[in-house]
């Protein structure tokens, strides 16, 4: 087997103005742009939305409760339909992006920053504290998540830090085993053997040489992981443990709209829609990413961009 | 073409497989929500319980109607007083247990003691005779004279919840349980299902059900859609929101009283004009028909009114912020602490859309200038909060609790509710005890009246707490049964009032 | 490699006993059954008497020293509410997860691995688009959506398909289907990610230039490097079929150990916790022992 894997991330540094040649990679990658413009709109959200519309998103009108969506008769807040206490479910989804970013934002990194760090670790050296870690791992993965959430709601109060660390902790297997898995065998190729003999740090070799390889495939789990985050922490709040009313999150929207399903959809359609949406910019946004940033895939983006 | 053959073969055993075995045109099948944990009868007034075995497998020694016509013999004929704490039963004669074993005084002294025994946790001990010492004395074999210390003037009543079992059942959960009901348990396969079928020696009348497979599963619209389909017959319990063919599907009261529960111990809520602000600031009427069901009544009370006792002559308090507006101010210039954070307190999943039901209590209140946050918590947590002892530090709390009282007297709830030593009591009133008290020890009409004017005092005395609704559960029958839910559906289901069209 | 297993069965035979001690401990913070096992209006008396029967009242240690000691006697302890012995009620449980686990393990695995080599070898393309597009919007979408949805169209509308339950092999096909399509998103997408990077790494271009036709490329060299974050991944993802599918097993009535654990921990139902945890725990452990054995029968080079 010929092993001649590059450095990554050389020809960008060399660029004049790498920013104005990723606009314009991204101008000619359609679905990508677009997938950006969505998750600009969602962080505004997060940031303004509930300073611009919670008084909107909060107002009661039980006698007008479930109306259908594109019906703008009751003003353009209703265009995606009210929720069961009428309020409107355009203003709470855009209120609830505050709170649904920053638990699975928060939840995400840390799993992944934790997770990542620890595998790089248990993959890169032989001692006893790989042995340590893997076993850890082993443990965090066969302890049910929501007997941590009860354990956690008995010792601590209730907060939006308990829920991310309850949520971070459940996903950190993953992200430490797959880091493992693939600095095990990155480990063993010809180009981290030449830099270890001619003299490399291990922190040099990991950072530079291991990290990029592995970071594609993290940032694939941490993609779709948002969605698994987002749902997971309404079942969260369910013990009391995590966001509670009137506060609100997506999650929380999507399960309090499911005894609707059948009678009002739009109830838990409409924020489930905006996970997936979410879900699907980031992971669209990160493959492209990662074929940008990487000097021996960027030729499909420019070869595309030459056709059009 | 050996393979296609094969293949057929396979396709047509498939087909066998997907269609159910024959099942006769007498069978029913049940979806209930819970899994049993047990089949043990002294666990029967479990709900989940009792509708597989109360009266189907084990039956009480009198029955509570449950389209009101008051207390029926069942496996006692008569009873009668003897004494101020004694009372003699005269058993039906003829009756066999489901083993052969033939029913007397014995096994009624036998099943009194059992859910009372040390060793043995049985609910219905705990619900019905918790607190009281029961004796008894056997005087011949199909008359039993039962003694209550303290006196039971309700005793006919309460042994309508106690299942008899036979002389010779361990003092220990038995998973094979044997009564005198129509129905024997044939099979139980943990995690899918519970057959019953009919017996031939029944000693009444023989239902036209022969044979019944309760099913589990805790989706509501899963149950809605089983009925649909014709997988099941009956579902007791689903969604208001899956209720929508009346041909199937049916309301019905379901005995649970909804209301918020005041610590009057704490201030601001230990001052009463605080307490009627909480009444007259929230909107009743606008959660009819909107987030709970329309057939849904307005409550004055704890229990529902079917209880003897209940007062017709008190009002829901109308819904009037200014004038709790107005009543806060009072308070405050008394100097109550009216600004002090009260918490209000949910029982997550306790009935459908209590979260919304919450979420819209709290603006109401918010609106009427009450400082007040909303905490939801799963039922382990919440017991905490509701059950005595309480939190020392707890600060003004205001729980929202659903009560179930299907038996017909308020002594079931007031004790427990209201009391000063009541388990989930927030109340210290002299004045209630002495009332809980006489009317505990009173019989007939002045039973009646005494009750009455309890509720009275605690709604428009005093205004212990905040009543809301008397709650309706909604059930799918399937077409080809004739049955009618009654407020009785939910603590059993007779298979012998079941009928076919 | 014999020397290798015999030194992770004590690893792991040690961490099974560090998890137990654990849960042990940890799950007795979060209150007794007593209140949630008797009726509300239960006397306090018959609390006390609860308490007494079961033990509760013992300090911890001595409750930690009888579990250790009936466990050593091979006694898992009887469920407090179930009134049978915890382990039976477990493995009854366990059964059933099992088989709906390997099932959907082995179709998400077979088919993330065809369509995600397929994607990326046609990266950019339109099969990749849509099977991307719709891989990520199962996997992303809620669970229950797609149960419900299904049961009104395929029970309820159709008629083709039984609603929910066990009994005949037809019971099957909608709990395998839901619970299969989230994992196939996320392994689809790290599949192809790999196979993205290893079709465009120098040896397979060399195999390409030299005329090795398309399947004998994508299947023999690039697949072998790109499996081992792909098995790491399902395994991550079985992990979490072994500890139960909630809600596959909720919206189903599928009698499987996600239903019953999370039952338990909601009624402090304790051993069952404890014998469930158990059970999982070595299925998990052992299945993460084989994806180790798996990295090195792929890649002779990593070593233990």
């Amino acid at each position: 087997m010929t092993d001649t894997d590059q450095i990554p991330d050389k020809a960008l540094e060399k660029e004049p103005n790498a920013f104005a040649q990723m606009m314009r990679m991204l101008w000619h990658d359609k679905v990508a742009l677009v997938a950006v413009i969505f998750l600009i709109i969602v962080a505004f959200c997060a940031i303004f939305g509930p300073w611009l519309l919670d008084a909107a998103a909060t107002k009661q009108n039980l006698r007008g409760r479930n109306s259908p969506p594109f019906d703008m008769a009751k003003g353009w807040l209703f265009v995606l339909g009210g929720d069961a206490l009428g309020r409107p479910l355009f203003a709470r989804i855009i209120v609830a992006a505050s709170n649904t970013i920053m638990v699975a934002t928060g939840a995400v990194l840390c799993s992944m920053v934790i997770g990542s760090t620890l595998g790089l670790i248990a993959g890169y050296t032989k001692t006893r504290a790989s042995q340590i870690i893997l076993r850890l791992a082993d443990v965090i993965m066969s302890f049910p998540s929501l007997l941590l959430a009860v354990i956690v709601l008995y010792m601590l109060s209730p907060s939006v830090t308990n829920i991310i660390i309850v949520l971070a902790i459940t996903r950190i297997p993953i992200y430490l085993r797959t880091t493992r898995a693939e600095v095990l065998e990155i480990r063993e190729r010809m180009f981290v053997q030449a830099a270890r003999v001619m003299g490399a740090s291990d922190m040099r070799i990991i950072f530079r040489h291991i990290l990029p390889v592995v970071f594609p495939t993290l940032l694939t789990i941490a993609t779709l992981d948002f969605a698994f985050v987002m749902l997971a922490e309404s079942a969260l709040s369910f013990l009391g443990i995590g966001i509670q009313p009137p506060e609100i999150t997506w999650g929380l929207m999507v399960s309090q709209g499911r005894p609707y399903l059948t009678n009002a959809w739009w109830l838990s359609f409409w924020p489930g829609l905006a996970i997936i949406l979410t879900t699907l910019s980031l992971n669209l946004v990160s493959n492209w990413m990662r074929i940008a940033l990487d000097p021996v895939q960027r030729w499909r983006l420019e070869i595309k961009g030459k056709k059009q | 073409m050996r393979k296609l053959s094969v293949g057929l073969l396979g396709a047509s055993l498939a087909m066998t497989m997907m269609s159910p075995a024959l099942a006769e045109d007498t069978d029913v099948t049940i979806v209930l929500s819970e899994e049993l944990d047990l089949i043990d009868p002294c666990m029967a007034s479990q709900s989940n319980i009792g509708r597989v075995v109360l009266q189907n497998i084990s039956e009480t020694m009198t029955e509570l109607d449950g389209s009101g016509g008051g207390l029926m013999p069942r496996l006692a004929e008569s009873w009668e007083t003897v004494d101020d704490d004694t009372w003699r039963f005269s058993l039906r004669k003829g009756v066999v247990f489901s083993d052969g074993t033939s029913f007397g005084a014995e096994d009624v002294a036998h099943s009194l003691k059992r859910v009372v025994a040390e060793g043995l946790v049985c609910e219905i001990g705990a619900k019905y005779f918790g607190g009281s010492t029961i004796t008894t004395e056997i005087i011949d074999d199909h008359t039993i004279e039962i003694t209550s210390d303290p006196a039971q003037p309700i005793m006919p009543l309460q042994l309508s919840g106690l299942t008899i079992v036979p002389s010779e059942t361990p003092m220990e959960y038995t998973r094979e349980p044997i009564g005198t009901g129509p129905y024997v348990l044939s099979e139980w396969n943990v995690g899918q299902n519970v057959i019953l079928t009919r017996r031939d020696d029944y000693w009444g009348e023989t239902p036209a059900v022969t044979k019944a497979t309760y099913v589990f599963r805790s989706d509501d619209s899963v149950r809605a859609a089983m009925v649909a389909t014709g997988e099941a017959d009956f579902a007791p319990k689903i969604s208001e929101l899956d209720a929508t063919n009346p041909a199937t599907d049916f309301a019905y009261p379901n005995s649970e009283t909804v209301y918020l529960r005041l610590d009057t111990l704490t201030a601001p809520l230990d001052d009463v004009r605080v307490r009627q602000a909480m009444n007259l600031a929230i909107d009743r009427e606008a959660f009819i028909g909107t987030i709970i069901p329309a057939e849904a009544i307005l409550a004055t009370a704890i229990v529902p009114p079917s209880t003897i006792g209940w007062n017709a002559d008190l009002k829901v308090p109308a819904y009037d912020v200014e004038k709790a507006r107005a009543l806060l101010a009072e308070a405050k210039a008394d100097g109550v602490p009216v600004d002090a954070e009260i918490t209000l307190i949910g029982r997550t999943s306790n009935f459908a859309n209590v979260t919304e039901v919450m979420e819209a209590l709290l603006a109401m209140y918010q609106d009427a200038g009450f400082n007040m946050k909303l905490e939801m918590y799963e039922v382990a947590e919440w017991l905490d909060f509701y059950s005595q002892p309480f939190a020392e530090d707890r600060g003004p709390q205001v729980i929202e609790a659903m009560h179930d009282n299907a038996k017909g007297d308020p002594v079931f709830s007031m004790y427990f509710k209201y009391a000063s030593e009541g388990l989930q009591s927030a109340l210290r009133d002299p004045a209630v005890d002495k009332m809980i008290a006489d009317a505990t020890a009173a019989t007939g009409d002045d039973r009646t009246s005494k009750w009455s004017d309890l509720f009275a005092y605690l709604h428009d005395e005093i205004t212990a707490d905040v009543q809301l609704f008397h709650m309706v559960g909604f059930s799918r029958v399937s077409e080809r049964l004739d049955f009618t839910p009654t407020i009785a559906t939910n603590s059993e289901i007779q298979l012998s009032q079941i009928g076919f069209k | 490699m014999r020397h290798f297993i015999g030194k992770r069965a004590f690893a792991s035979a040690l961490s099974l006993i560090g998890l137990i001690v654990l849960v042990f401990f940890l799950s007795r913070l979060t209150g007794d059954p007593t209140a949630l096992f008797l009726p509300l209006d239960a006397s306090l008396e018959s609390r006390e008497r609860f308490r007494e029967l079961h033990g509760l009242n013992d300090p911890i240690i001595v409750q930690f020293g009888h579990y250790v000691w009936d466990v050593l006697n091979l006694d898992f302890g009887d469920s407090i509410r179930k009134a049978r012995p915890a382990l039976e009620v477990v493995l009854s449980a366990f059964q059933w997860t099992l088989i709906l686990a390997l099932t959907t393990v082995f179709l998400v695995t077979v088919a993330a691995i065809i369509i995600g080599s397929l994607a990326a070898f046609y990266a950019g393309g339109v099969f990749d688009r849509i099977a991307t597009f719709l891989s990520l919007i199962g996997a992303s979408a809620p669970d229950f959506w797609i149960a419900i949805v299904a049961i009104v169209l395929f029970s309820v509308n159709l008629g083709w398909l039984p609603t929910s339950g066990t009994g005949t092999i037809w019971h099957w096909v909608m709990p395998i289907a839901v619970l299969f399509i989230r994992p196939f998103g996320l392994a689809l997408q790290v599949v192809r990610g790999s196979m993205i990077t290893a079709l465009s790494s120098a040896y397979v271009k060399t195999a390409r230039a030299k005329g090795v036709k398309a399947s004998p490329i994508i299947f023999v060299h690039a697949l072998r490097n790109a499996l081992l974050p792909v098995i790491t991944v399902i395994g991550d993802l079985a992990a979490g079929m072994l500890n139960g599918a909630v809600v596959v097993e909720t919206i189903f009535g599928f009698p499987g150990v996600g239903k019953l654990m999370i039952d338990s921990i909601l009624q402090r139902d304790f051993t069952v916790v404890l014998a469930a945890i158990m059970v999982s725990a070595m299925a998990i452990f052992l299945m993460n022992l084989l994806i180790d054995i798996a990295y090195s029968v792929l890649d002779p080079r990593i070593r233990y």
